[in-house]
């Protein structure tokens, strides 16, 4: 006999008699985001955050359930970098706020607009270490651009508001809302004025004798090179940096976040610059005598050792859309503060045509001298399979590279002939960034093709949510390339920590194929180079989410690479034919 | 007599911040500050020059960083509304300090504080707490004077100076 009380009234079928404030604090919420223009968010219902499912299926606003909440931050992230608009991530408090931690400082180091709405506990128990109380402002300080706690319920429409102002407006970043319990349940009268908003203000225009000296450098140099970055993208200033660029015969490398902006293969195209980048880019990155960087940050993997970065440069041109970004790292004779598209388009209005037909073939020298190489010997080399995924890759495509060797693989050889869409974590380096952010594009996307390039290390960290690609109808296609080990960190002892392998060998690893056929996806694995591209078409032809899995050669590496502490010139090629 | 702001280290810097006076906004500063690698010396808070606004002076060990990055960094946070170097701007900086004599008291202690311009804001028959207010050296040397006189506690408040802080134009 069952112990069980014998019936349970199913709430959920009699609102009626749930007794509902015409317009709480939840309503009023979620109005402000339908208001916002939100039409998905991605999250996980909680304690602390229940008043706010309760009234959700009442508005216009796709949900998509995630399995763990750093999968929610990182969709958030992976909408935004595909859309253009505001992403937003709802998790409870205590460890469901936290675990949005990791997703918020990717996509803040990455200059990503994210919305992190988290529950908290009630108003009257802060402070009070209440169950599943955190203190998510204070742990999210460095990682957002600003946060919220409501205490009034009647600041929420205001809060909202101002929050994705902030979280789009100059340099995007991540924005955190934390709302007590009992404010989302608070009731508020309908007639209230909407009060005043903070303005964030976004730089104003450069000004127009920087351009026009900056316009006078370009013109005038005879060793010209044009570094790119995210920047670029997030402005929408490919033409303009392409327009640019063939104006002046210049040639473009781009940053780990700007691989994409410029198309390749193109006779001007330098592909990627820095620690791992291109030899012929950084060769001529290091002999240039003038670098125009645009819309990136020059951290320590662009520049390696300071010293040896542009030192023959006799202007260097840094357009940053965020002032403390110029002379942080590089100095700049011709820092610009500004919106890289408007720059990028005054510049190519009034820099004068050039043809640099000597500096032209010196780089094409030494891209003759420095090619992008891998070993032959039998195995499955990573950057075959990449060549046959690029070769099916189309413009509208989003390709979405995780953390480590796959998203240098990834980004070296990048192509596929026009500018498009390639989100990585390039801030963060995020190992588990690229399964969700690449569901969260495709949520922003429905009519591209989503593809994420993962390491097998990196996908475990959030293979979950293929349980939410499949339950939500997002055809993510998954590309792992499985060396069996964390293959970077492999790398880095043998090259720079005195050849010791220590503990980056994963001698178990799941059954690829069988776990994505557990989730629901169609699974494949591959060996041989042969397969590759039937592989990927029957992936690309099945209508749901796919995994394929590459069984590749375990000691490929990553080459040229730059010697810890070394300077761009100083890369050390694949040492095998 | 008062001094200009003088940096006891190249890196080191005086700032003055005008913010918005919300919940959490000297952990959003003294956060800034550290998270970009640089040391908080030391902070004063007054009320700002607007209502709602506060104005805190900030004294910044940069370390490594270039120097003008604590302040391009607070210009970031959304709750700033404006940062002003003062380090060489040659503004007077002034402190308050306050001294405590303990019974029985020197016969020249009255004489010297009033030398010293100090003022006596409380005395019982065993305490005796004088006010001086001034540049942070001339503090100093007054407590190294005032030793001998049996000078207790003493508590130096830290440096403030007043600047106009303008927001920069967008």
């Amino acid at each position: 006999m069952s112990t069980f009380p014998a019936f349970r009234p199913d709430h959920r079928k009699q609102p009626e008699l749930e007794v509902v404030p015409a317009r709480s604090g939840a309503e009023v919420l979620l109005s402000a985001l339908v208001g916002q223009g939100v039409d998905t968010v991605f999250g996980i219902p909680g304690g602390a955050n229940l008043p706010i499912y309760r009234h959700l299926p009442q508005f216009p606003i796709r949900h998509v359930l995630v399995r763990h909440e750093q999968g929610a931050a990182h969709m958030a992230d992976g909408y935004a970098r595909a859309s253009g608009r505001v992403g937003v991530c709802i998790a409870t408090s205590g460890p469901g706020a936290l675990n949005l931690v990791t997703g918020l400082a990717t996509a803040h180091f990455d200059s990503v607009p994210v919305v992190a709405l988290t529950g908290q506990v009630a108003s009257p128990t802060i402070g009070t270490d209440a169950f599943q109380e955190s203190d998510v402002i204070g742990s999210c300080l460095s990682v957002t651009k600003h946060s919220y706690q409501l205490r009034d319920p009647g600041e929420i429409e205001e809060v909202v508001a101002e929050a994705f102002h902030v979280a789009r407006t100059g340099r995007p970043g991540a924005v955190l809302i934390d709302i007590p319990k009992d404010v989302q349940q608070a009731h508020l009268g309908d007639d209230r004025p909407l009060r005043r908003i903070r303005r964030h203000a976004a730089p104003a225009p450069a000004p127009e004798q920087q351009i026009e000296a900056a316009a006078g450098y370009l013109s005038g140099a005879r060793r010209l090179v044009i570094l790119a970055g995210r920047g670029v993208a997030i402005a929408g200033a490919q033409e303009a940096l392409l327009k640019l660029a063939l104006k002046l015969d210049a040639p473009v490398g781009t940053t780990l976040l700007g691989t994409g902006v410029f198309p390749n293969p193109h006779p001007l195209g330098l592909g990627l610059v820095g620690f791992m980048g291109t030899g012929y880019c950084n060769r001529a990155v290091t002999d240039c005598d003038l670098l125009l960087m645009v819309g990136m940050r020059a951290d320590d993997r662009v520049t390696c050792r300071l010293d040896g970065f542009a030192p023959r440069a006799e202007h260097i041109i840094h357009v940053n859309i965020d002032p403390a970004e110029l002379g942080k790292t590089v100095a700049a004779d011709c820092p610009i503060v500004g919106d890289a598209r408007d720059v990028l388009e005054r510049l190519a209005a009034q820099a004068e045509p050039g043809s640099r037909p000597e500096w032209r073939e010196q780089v094409d020298d030494w891209r003759r001298q420095h090619p992008l190489r891998h070993p032959r010997n039998g195995r499955l080399q990573p950057q075959e399979v990449l060549r046959a995924y690029y070769a099916r890759r189309r413009p509208a495509d989003i390709t979405v590279a995780d953390v480590g060797l796959n998203q240098m693989w990834a980004a070296t050889g990048w192509s596929g002939g026009e500018s498009g869409l390639f989100l990585n974590s390039g801030g963060q380096g995020t190992m588990g960034f690229a399964l969700p952010a690449a569901i969260g594009a495709q949520a922003a996307a429905p009519g591209s093709r989503v593809f994420a390039i993962c390491g097998e290390g990196g996908l475990v960290m959030t293979v979950q949510e293929l349980a939410t690609a499949v339950e939500a109808g997002l055809p993510v296609k998954v590309l792992i390339l499985n060396n069996r080990q964390l293959g970077m960190v492999r790398q880095f002892q043998d090259d720079f920590y005195g050849g010791v392998r220590s503990q980056v060998d994963h001698t178990v690893t799941p059954d690829f194929p069988t776990l994505a056929q557990a989730f629901g996806c169609y699974g494949e694995a591959v060996d041989e180079l042969a397969e590759v591209g039937p592989a990927l078409d029957r992936a690309i032809a099945h209508p749901g989410p796919a995994v394929l899995e590459f069984r590749i050669d375990p000691e490929a590496g990553i080459f040229p690479i730059v010697p810890l502490g070394g300077t761009l010139s100083e890369f050390v090629e694949c040492p095998y034919p | 007599m008062p001094v200009p702001v003088s940096a006891p280290a190249s890196s080191a810097r005086l700032l003055l911040v005008r913010v918005e006076d919300r919940p959490g906004i000297l952990q959003r500063v003294t956060n800034c500050v550290s998270r970009r690698g640089h040391q908080l010396l030391s902070c004063a808070v007054a009320a700002g020059p607007e209502e709602g606004e506060l104005r805190l002076w900030l004294r910044v060990h940069t370390g490594m960083q270039p120097p003008e990055q604590a302040a391009l960094q607070l210009r970031k946070l959304i709750d700033v509304v404006a940062v002003e170097d003062l380090t060489e701007s040659g503004v007077r900086e002034w402190t308050l300090g306050l001294f405590e004599f303990l019974a029985p008291f020197a016969r020249e202690l009255e004489t010297e504080l009033e030398r010293w311009g100090a003022q006596v804001v409380e005395r019982t028959p065993e305490r005796l707490v004088a006010a001086l207010g001034g540049p942070p050296a001339s503090l100093d040397a007054a407590r190294t004077e005032l030793a001998g006189l049996g000078l207790g506690d003493f508590a130096r408040g830290r440096p403030i100076a007043l600047h106009p802080v303008v927001p920069q134009e967008a």
